[in-house]
């Protein structure tokens, strides 16, 4: 579903690359975690992953076709790829442009020119699914940061996407709503869908996915392995500066 | 909240068969370019190595400025060619793309200006219309020279020893930084407003002022911020650059220059010619 083969990309005017040779195969239905210390290339390959930016060299792939920027200036082929990988932000304070709620989860529906009954429906069912019910007419501004989480991710639901892209939903979140996010990320892909994300909060990672990338400093994949293998291999985890001396592995 | 994972409704489980309909959106598309490359100019500023052969912000933002005031008063086509001259010669010490940038902005700025004094031209005053024109190249190609070649916190720094007040120096590196984080702001802004807009969006501009209004809401909470963390850490109004900086070769030579350019202002620049 997602090919990506030596993808190697560095900002406009930047001197420094933000992914080097990067190659990866994401196959439908599976869930992928991205680990790596700050600053090593994750957030970008997910934009990458969402068409955003475009290698400098090598090529990325979606469902066999290829994603270049030319085609992504083409509104229907950009509109396609859109809904069809939805991307949760780590900012959720910059994904939410709506007045209120429910315009909000409404706003990918009403583009996808569904009728405002079905719109309503998947609204309702979204905010069930959530849990964020008494929000619904409230302002996305003026909420919490794990409301703010749910809504974005609420708001990428309602368009159905395939793949779901999240970067760092657990970032900023109390104990109780990352587990509960976790155990909402895991029941999302034991449906079907293909989920890719990147994390810091090593506790969960297992839960989350059954195979992680883990990149490095230099901005390349260091390990690509079952979520398992990886984290028990405290010194590659600890080579890669993701933990230090004090981090005693998996309980 | 229950914490027991949910089940999903029934147009979830299913692939969702979704064909666009054909909607413009070069405006976004135009907004994240113009976004990205003001974020990726602070960015590059900032990261700027220093380098032994090129002199300290001081000296280049006072011989900027004495550049500046001097091609005002010159009166006549000689000084404002040497200046050229030597603001080349400066432009060669550039790398390409810096270069490019420098002289895009200065010939954009210079065209405006010749067609703004076309009429003047036609009427007979064709020698003021060169002569102004010339001389915004020239004071452009300057000012831009500086902004690529010193980081934005030296140029601050290099104000604070033109006695420029302390809250003239404060507001200008606190807006340098907050262009640059509220604009990466927006840039993420753009991003989500691209992704969502996957079909036809009958009220961009309904989207587009809601950013906005965020944008606005997000400054206001940012500035709330940084005012209880300036108190947190007594903040009294004084704000001190304290730089230390030894006179270099590259300086000498700066000054040398300068010298020179004034010198030619003296000889050249006060005469009609």
């Amino acid at each position: 579903m997602i090919e990506i083969e030596n993808v190697t990309y560095k900002y406009p005017d930047s001197e420094f690359f933000a992914l080097r040779n990067i190659s990866l195969r994401i196959e439908k239905g599976e869930a992928v975690t991205l680990l790596g210390p700050n600053g090593c290339g994750k957030s970008t390959l997910l934009k990458l992953i969402n068409g955003l930016v475009f290698p400098e060299s090598g090529s990325y792939r979606f469902d066999g076709e290829e994603i270049t920027h030319k085609k992504m200036q083409k509104p229907v082929f950009a509109g396609k790829l859109h809904q069809k990988v939805g991307f949760v932000f780590q900012q959720s304070d910059a994904q939410l442009f709506c007045p209120d709620v429910y315009d909000e989860i409404a706003f990918g529906p009403r583009q996808m020119g569904l009728s405002e009954e079905e719109v309503g429906r998947r609204v309702s069912d979204c905010v069930e699914l959530l849990s964020i019910g008494s929000l619904i007419r409230r302002s996305p501004y003026h909420l919490s940061g794990g409301e703010k989480r749910k809504v974005a991710i609420a708001a990428v639901l309602s368009m159905n996407p395939e793949v779901l892209v999240l970067d760092e939903p657990m970032n900023g979140l109390d104990p109780r709503t990352c587990r509960w996010l976790a155990g909402f990320l895991k029941s999302l892909h034991e449906a079907g869908r293909t989920v890719v994300l990147t994390t810091h909060n090593l506790d969960l990672v297992e839960e989350l996915s059954e195979r992680s990338l883990l990149f490095d400093e230099n901005h390349e994949v260091a390990a690509d392995l079952p979520t398992g293998s990886l984290l028990d291999d405290i010194e590659l985890l600890k080579r890669v500066n993701l933990v230090d001396e004090c981090w005693r592995g998996r309980i | 909240m229950d914490n027991r994972p949910p089940e999903l409704p029934g147009w979830m489980t299913g692939e969702e068969v979704y064909i666009p309909g054909k909607d413009k959106s070069a405006f976004v598309n135009k907004s994240i370019l113009s976004v990205l490359g003001l974020l990726s100019r602070i960015k590059t500023q900032d990261t700027k190595a220093a380098s032994k052969y090129m002199p300290h912000a001081v000296f280049m933002v006072f011989g900027t400025l004495l550049l500046v005031v001097l091609l005002s008063f010159s009166r006549g086509f000689t000084f404002p060619m040497v200046a050229l001259v030597y603001l080349l010669v400066l432009l060669a010490f550039m790398d390409g793309r810096a270069i490019r940038s420098i002289l895009k902005v200065s010939l954009i700025a210079a065209l405006g200006s010749a067609l703004v004094l076309l009429p003047a031209a036609l009427n007979g005053s064709a020698f003021t219309a060169v002569l102004i024109t010339g001389k915004v190249f020239a004071g452009i190609t300057a000012v831009n020279l500086l902004s690529h070649s010193a980081k934005w916190n030296d140029i601050s720094a290099a104000f604070k020893r033109f006695l420029v007040p302390d809250l003239f120096i404060f507001v200008f590196d606190i807006t340098v930084k907050y262009i640059y984080m509220l604009g990466d702001y927006l840039l993420n802004m753009l991003y989500a407003l691209k992704l969502r807009s996957v079909g036809v969006n009958r009220n961009k501009y309904a989207s587009l002022s809601g950013i906005g209004g965020n944008l606005f809401l997000r400054s206001s909470e940012m500035a709330g911020d940084m005012y209880g963390a300036m108190e947190c850490r007594g903040f009294t109004g004084k704000y001190r650059a304290v730089k230390r900086f030894r006179i270099s070769p590259a300086d000498l030579l700066f000054i040398g220059a300068n010298l020179a350019i004034v010198i030619a202002f003296i000889y050249l620049g006060r005469v009609k010619k």
